[in-house]
């Protein structure tokens, strides 16, 4: 059986600058995996690789078995994988329910004019992550950093993935929308979605992978389960030292 | 928002009273509201690519000057009907569109109005240079067909153009391609990061602007029956077009309209007081000051004003 | 040949004055200043009115035009730029406006008509078989001094120096203590004189009229285009190859082709490489 995700030897280079360095992981259907590493260690820059908005200088990326390097970021993203942006990038002037409407809709023009929108399933998804009805015509301009992520979430889960990759799931969220989104997180994990997370809140990531890997400065540091990861001499100290 | 019964009334009320028009106002008018109809028509074209998707086209009399052009060559210089040359013209457009897409693949923003803008300038200074035997030269082309006499067939005419375009445009735009034009404008990686390609988006707002144009162009210079190539590829003109948009509210298809008409009304009115090109001084300043604070539009202004009417009988 | 060569240095050390002050805007503030054509024009109408119908000395026809230059600039930065607030699209728009209310002004004080200047230095020179006037051999000279003394100016004053550090960064420029709003106020109205001055050259080598904006616009266009963002230098170079370019079709295919190539140029360059021949340098 083939890894829902696989990257080997993945190196991306800015001019002098290795921001992912010989880099490979693969994780299996169904499963969660947490990416954490300083700032600036190039969790973001993985992650845009995976999408296809950064091209790698080497290595491969595969999706079910599937090499994925050639595909446009549309074509990714019908094949199945889909991520959230660390700074959340709503369509400013439409209202919730069009900013999901977008991330719904089919890459067809012919559909996309002659087939009219499910405003069910924008619903739904615009509740599943936390809405109520009332901030369906709300736009982003009127909407906290919280709702803001929320709103990220759905409109990734709208295109329908099966690999999930979230950036900074947490920041600049409540703790009351933290647990909000883990349980969010925890019924999609039920129901057989693969994670790939980056949080900085390490006690909240905790609870939702099964593995994690930590990287510094574009090479993976350790590997394993979470304690271990976190217990790693390599990891401690690049914490220490980066925060 | 979807289809409401009272989109329709008003639409229909709209048509209905523009076809009844030539009943109770002066040729005169007429002749203004012609020239309003065939801007509004620019108008919405560009809005159609630069008012929804954000790429500010500086260029868009080239366009309406290929289809123009086009038709006005195919009908006096080799004898074509009317019925093929439009057509032809058309096409020509669109395939003019894809040039100007090809630098939308890349730039967008400053780079890419002035690549727009450079499009103008160059079909400017070549329509003076090759075959002016064909295209006039700097003195243009007279004695083109028309396909209207009187002023009341020629309101009609362009009355028609200009509500069938609008209709169907905004049809097209209150589905969910609307939408996802709409959706570059404000950002074009999210639409992409959602899954849609926005090459082909774009492709298609492109192609439809440039028929649009086209079309406007071509029945434009059988209306006119001339064409000069400095009055067609004129900063002044594309300003006109750009400001009737802006001015109306973009993205939306009643504010290219609305914008079209108040300007050419305007301009009208202030001719009795500044005979020539001052005008646009008085139209240029209400333009700028217009745009700076409520860069939305009329249409914005005018939504406001019933919120706070409505507002104001609920309290 | 040697004709070509003499005019081709003539005519580029004019596009190379016309461009620079576009050119230091985008380079300060990444704006594209539309209405910058409209310098060059008030530019040479003001200096037309002082020199040659109130007829007072050139010397003050160039300097009051420099001044409203500077004042066009200022209070452009001020209104328009600041209002908007970093939207580029909106202050190109508005610059384009602007442009427009500028010229229908021009038409309303001057007339529509164009007008001849005298040529501000007058008298001819043979230099191999070239008939070079004064007036544009000087419009080169005053060019180059005025670029000199910018690069100078850029490299060795302290405003100079911030100006390069808010180009090359203005968030960071800002931390370390520089007051960005000044630099561009600065920017704005070094801009504005240049391109009165610029105009004043330009008018008298072509003529007076309300739509002569255009192709000095385009010509700056086209210097920022190609050569990347402004660095000094860069618009040196590139105005040489804007100008000889349109010398060399002049001579060798048709006077009316002169502007195509320009054209060609940038759309060639902005396709094929969108950050400009050079790339994107310092000041
Ligand atoms: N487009 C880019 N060009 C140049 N350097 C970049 C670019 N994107 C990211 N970097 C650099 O790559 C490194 C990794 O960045 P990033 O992936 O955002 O880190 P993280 O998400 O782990 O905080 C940083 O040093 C950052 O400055
Ligand atoms: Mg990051």
């Amino acid at each position: 059986m083939s890894a829902a995700l696989q990257v080997s030897g993945l190196v991306k280079r800015f001019g002098g600058l290795v921001a992912t360095n010989d880099l490979s992981f693969s994780l299996n259907e169904g499963e969660s995996l947490g990416l954490i590493g300083p700032n600036g260690a190039g969790k973001t820059t993985v992650f845009s690789q995976i999408m296809g908005e950064l091209r790698q200088n080497s290595g491969t990326i595969e999706l079910f078995g599937k090499e994925i390097s050639a595909l446009s970021t549309p074509q990714r993203i019908r094949a199945g994988v889909s991520r959230t942006y660390q700074i959340p990038r709503p369509f400013g002037d439409m209202s919730v329910a069009e900013n999901i409407r977008v991330g719904l809709m089919p890459d067809d023009i012919r559909r996309m004019i002659f087939s009219p929108p499910d405003t069910e399933r924008e619903r739904e998804l615009a509740l599943s992550v936390g809405f109520s009805e009332e901030d369906l015509d709300r736009t982003p301009t009127e909407l906290a950093m919280g709702d803001l992520r929320k709103l990220e979430m759905a409109r990734t889960m709208a295109t329908a993935p099966k690999v999930m990759l979230l950036d900074e799931v947490f920041a600049g969220l409540t703790t009351g929308e933290i647990a909000q989104i883990s349980d969010l997180i925890q019924s999609m994990r039920k129901d057989g979605m693969t994670f790939l997370i980056v949080s900085h809140d390490l006690p909240a990531l905790e609870p939702l992978i099964d593995r994690a890997i930590a990287i510094e400065r574009g090479t993976m540091i350790a590997e394993g389960s979470f304690s271990d990861v976190m217990n790693d001499k390599a990891v401690q100290a690049s914490y220490l030292g980066g925060a | 928002m979807g289809l409401r019964w009272f989109h329709f009334a008003l639409w229909g009320g709209l048509i209905a009273g523009m076809f009844l028009l030539p009943q109770v106002v002066s040729n005169g008018t007429l002749r203004t509201m012609i020239f309003a109809n065939y801007l509004a028509i620019f108008a919405i074209s560009w809005d159609v690519l630069s008012g929804r998707t954000g790429y500010v086209s500086f260029g868009h009399p080239f366009l309406i000057g290929i289809g123009a052009y086009t038709t006005a060559i195919l009908t006096k210089r080799f004898d074509i009907p009317v019925e093929i040359s439009i057509p032809v013209a058309v096409v020509f457009t669109m395939i003019a569109g894809l040039l100007v897409l090809l630098p939308a693949l890349r730039i967008r923003g400053s780079y890419f109005a002035l690549v727009t803008l450079a499009f103008m300038e160059l079909l400017y200074q070549l329509v003076q240079v090759i075959r002016p035997d064909l295209t006039g030269g700097t003195r243009g082309m007279s004695g083109i067909q028309t396909l209207t006499r009187g002023a009341a067939n020629g309101y009609y005419l362009s009355t028609a153009l200009m509500l069938a375009i609008a209709v169907s445009m905004w049809l097209l735009m209150k589905t969910r391609l609307g939408t996802a034009l709409s959706a570059i404008g404000m950002n074009e990686e999210s639409v992409r990061g959602s899954g849609l390609s926005t090459t082909r988006l774009k492709a298609f707002a492109f192609l439809t602007s440039a028929m649009i144009a086209g079309l406007g162009g071509a029945f434009y210079v059988h209306y006119l029956g001339s064409l000069a190539p400095r009055a067609l590829f004129d900063i002044n003109f594309l300003f006109t077009i750009i400001v009737a948009a802006l001015l109306g509210g973009t993205s939306t298809i009643i504010g290219p309209m609305i914008g079209a008409f108040f300007m050419t009304f305007l301009l009208e009115y202030l001719r009795p007081v500044l005979p020539g090109a001052e005008r646009y001084f008085v139209y240029g300043a209400i333009a700028l000051l217009l745009y700076m604070y409520q860069p939305k539009g009329i249409v914005e202004l005018v939504k406001r004003g019933f919120k706070n009417l409505s507002k104001g009988r609920t309290a | 040949m040697l004709q070509i060569l003499i005019q081709g240095l003539l005519l580029s050390g004019l596009y190379a004055l016309i461009a620079m002050g576009f050119t230091l805007i985008f380079s300060i503030g990444r704006v594209l200043n539309l209405a910058y054509g409209a310098y060059l024009m008030v530019g040479g109408y003001i200096y037309f009115w002082v020199s040659q119908s109130l007829g007072m000395p050139k010397l003050i026809g160039v300097a009051v035009a420099a001044a409203l230059g500077v004042l066009m600039g200022v209070l452009k930065y001020r209104l328009i730029v600041k209002t908007l607030k970093g939207d580029h699209v909106a202050v190109e728009i508005s610059t384009l406006i602007l442009a427009v209310v500028i010229q229908a002004g021009i038409v309303l004080v001057f007339g529509d008509s164009s007008k001849i200047l005298l040529p501000i230095v007058p008298g001819v020179i043979n230099v191999a078989g070239a008939s070079v006037t004064f007036n544009i051999l000087i419009a080169t000279l005053i060019s180059w001094a005025i670029l000199l003394g910018l690069y100078a100016f850029v490299r060795l004053t302290h405003t100079g120096r911030a100006m390069q550090a808010v180009s090359m960064d203005a968030k960071g420029a800002a931390i370390s203590g520089i007051d960005p709003d000044r630099i561009n106020l600065i920017t704005w109205g070094i801009s504005g004189a240049l391109g009165a001055i610029g105009g004043v050259f330009f008018a008298s080598y072509t003529q007076l009229s309300p739509s002569m904006w255009v192709a000095p616009l385009i010509i700056s266009v086209a210097v920022v285009i190609v050569g990347g963002i402004g660095s000094i230098l860069g618009t040196l170079v590139v105005a040489h190859i804007v100008g000889f370019l349109e010398v060399i079709v002049v001579a060798t295919l048709a006077p009316e082709l002169r502007g195509v190539f320009t054209m060609l140029l940038i759309i060639g360059v902005l396709i094929t490489r969108p950050q400009g021949l050079f790339g994107r340098e310092e000041l």
